[in-house]
């Protein structure tokens, strides 16, 4: 696949994972988002929209050094955004994860105020890729 | 005197020069033989005459005067063990990991030959256990206590954006740099190549350093040394909880048991027949990390450190000192390799009296007390974004420093004359990264390879213990805790977070 060549934008790896997923959210239709994933599913659909977006490798690094590609950018963001109360994981298994209202907030509040035109654009661009790929539940 | 290394010299050579000022006056002496050392925690451990000359060498002695937990022991008296003793067990128990997978593997595959061979001087097993030995001659004065700071503070942090390296902490990055240094190189070639007849390739104990491989079918080896099942967390458990007194345990004969290897996407990986030797290794790991290294009196320490460094990197020319020829300003990751505990603490070249105070202060352990704590326990709006906003902060120390100085701003007049501005510390710790790449588990030679929380949830179930146990605290002197507490709950109400001030005052026994 040919990478979509664009300017990336400036965000930590935990604010462009909270600001995707909120999008993923918005465009989902509102209401609770919640998708099932193993973290290394997750890692699979970012390593798979890294090579479809070239900014996304910037933000999310990915070593290939093991027999998987594995973000610690990644998976510290997911982590931070729990520790955060932006994201939960229902119990008992972990394999669902939700986001909780306070990220609709951050977005809304934080997050969109920082970011121009072209960077949410291209953030919508992720998050609806991110649906076609995920297991909505 | 060595000159400051400033941007324009790359981090290879600032490293080249701190390993060439390390043997500046080391005569190089061949030992005679093998050594046996007796260790605490692993008894005996025998050493080839090869890495007895690596460990006599200036790299890894200096590790004794680097103790293994940092700050730890100002808490938890007994923990004043090094990184030596550490990197002697991380080599031991490298071997017998090695030894217990070649067993699994030729009992399980006896028609096959194990990819990896045994001799300890030139082959598999000897690479293997010199880049045990060596994985931890990055580390610099208090290490873990300094790596976050010097990890803000310097190119090191290009290193972390590269593929090759985005795996790796910023100790095990400056470790690598170390033994591809020319003068450790010239050293190696001399003496272990040239004199003890070892044939070991340092390409290859780089790449081991950093969990990497160039042979796929090796690769195991590496994970060894680094993976999220490797032999150092196996020692620093072990060890850590033995010193500190902790009654935690990984059952290592069981682990031993249960270590494999398979094929996963055509690289032979290290596999665990069995989630329980893993699910030991997560919660005595997370509770090492709640009951030890993030103690909040531990934490005060780390804040106290990084207000003394603080203050040597404001005020360059006052607070440097000359090491051995080398001047040290901390304002580079390599400076804090030219010092080590003992030296720091018994700094009396330290012209600066803020310097001196604090260091007084760690003499007589005459440590800051929590003024605000920020959890879920004492903020009202503990699920509104503005915890987000307020974890954002504990990214690097420069924003933490922001929030200080603000801190600082707001104190009365009569308080602040009595109060340095380097005495307020915000800590917002991160969590330990419990995962640096997937584990893996393959319950018998001809089942699938799973990642571990495809079998069971055990990463999540230690991550969210350590949320719930997550605790944020602006710290100060104690005779000035009650007026920053004010100043500091202002500042934190400004961010956005409502502090139950009783709740807050009552666990900081400000009440």
């Amino acid at each position: 696949m040919t990478p979509t060549t664009t300017s990336r934008p400036s965000l930590a790896p935990d604010d462009a994972l909270s600001a995707i997923l909120a999008l993923a959210t918005k465009q989902h239709g509102g209401g609770r988002f919640a998708f099932r994933a193993h973290d290394s599913e997750l890692q699979e659909i970012f390593s798979d929209l890294a090579e479809e977006y070239d900014w996304l490798p910037k933000v999310f690094v990915f070593s290939n050094t093991g027999p998987r590609p594995f973000s610690p950018d990644l998976n510290d963001s997911i982590a931070k955004l729990q520790l955060a109360g932006l994201l939960g994981r229902e119990n008992p298994d972990y394999q669902i994860i939700f986001l909780r209202p306070a990220a609709q907030g951050y977005f809304d509040k934080v997050l969109a105020p920082r970011l121009d035109k072209e960077s949410v654009e291209q953030l919508e661009r992720v998050a609806s890729a991110f649906i076609a790929k995920v297991r909505l539940v | 005197m060595r000159t400051a290394g400033g941007p324009l010299v790359s981090l290879h050579e600032r490293v080249d020069k701190f390993v060439e000022w390390l043997f500046q006056g080391f005569e190089p002496i061949v030992p005679r033989g093998s050594k046996v050392f007796n260790d605490a925690i692993l008894g005996n451990q025998h050493f080839a005459r090869h890495e007895v000359a690596v460990i006599d060498s200036p790299i890894i002695q200096r590790l004794k005067r680097i103790k293994q937990t940092g700050l730890v022991h100002f808490v938890f008296p007994s923990a004043t063990h090094s990184r030596f003793e550490h990197s002697l067990g991380v080599a031991t128990l490298a071997d017998r990991c090695f030894s217990a997978i070649a067993n699994r593997f030729a009992a399980e595959f006896p028609q096959k030959a194990f990819p990896a061979n045994f001799d300890r001087l030139s082959g598999h097993l000897a690479h293997l256990r010199m880049a045990a030995l060596l994985h931890d001659v990055g580390h610099g004065v208090c290490s873990h206590g300094a790596e976050q700071i010097y990890q803000a503070l310097t190119d090191l942090r290009e290193f972390k954006r590269d593929e090759r390296f985005v795996k790796n902490a910023e100790g095990e990055i400056l470790s690598y740099l170390i033994i591809q240094s020319t003068t450790f190189r010239r050293w190696f070639d001399q003496i272990v190549i040239g004199q003890c007849h070892a044939q070991i390739d340092l390409n290859v104990v780089g790449d081991m350093i950093l969990g990497q491989h160039q042979d796929p079918q090796l690769y195991f080896l590496s994970q060894i040394v680094s993976s999220p099942f490797d032999a150092d967390k196996l020692d620093y458990i072990a060890r850590d909880s033995y010193y500190c007194g902790l009654a935690l345990t990984v059952d290592l004969a069981r682990f031993y048991s249960m270590i494999a290897t398979a094929e996963e996407k055509a690289k032979r990986v290290l596999v665990l027949r069995s989630y329980i030797p893993l699910e030991q290794i997560l919660f005595s790991r997370m509770i090492l990390f709640s009951s030890v290294y993030q103690h909040q009196k531990v934490k005060c320490l780390d804040m106290m450190l990084r207000g003394t460094i603080q203050h040597i990197l404001d005020n360059p020319d006052q607070c440097a000192v000359e090491i051995r020829g080398a001047k040290v300003t901390f304002n580079d990751a390599i400076d804090y390799l030219y010092v080590t505990d003992d030296e720091f603490f018994n700094m009396q070249s330290f012209g600066d009296p803020y310097v001196k105070k604090m260091l007084g202060r760690f003499w007589r352990r005459d440590l800051f007390a929590r003024c605000v704590e920020v959890s879920r326990m004492t903020v009202e709006n503990w699920d509104g974004f503005e915890r987000k906003i307020w974890m954002d902060y504990g990214r690097d120390f420069q924003q933490l420093s922001a929030v200080e100085d603000e801190i600082y701003k707001r104190l009365d007049g009569s308080v602040r004359s009595k109060c340095n501005r380097d005495d307020i510390k915000v800590s917002v710790p991160t969590l330990p990264a419990m995962k640096k790449d997937f584990a893996y588990i393959q319950t018998s030679p001809t089942a699938p390879v799973q990642t571990v929380e495809e079998f069971f949830p055990l990463e999540q179930w230690a991550e969210s213990y350590g949320h719930n146990k997550w605790r944020s605290y602006v710290y100060a002197p104690r005779e000035l805790a009650k007026p920053v507490a004010d100043a500091a709950v202002k500042v934190i109400e400004d961010i956005g977070l409502k502090i139950k001030r009783d709740v807050s005052d009552r666990h900081c026994h400000l009440t």
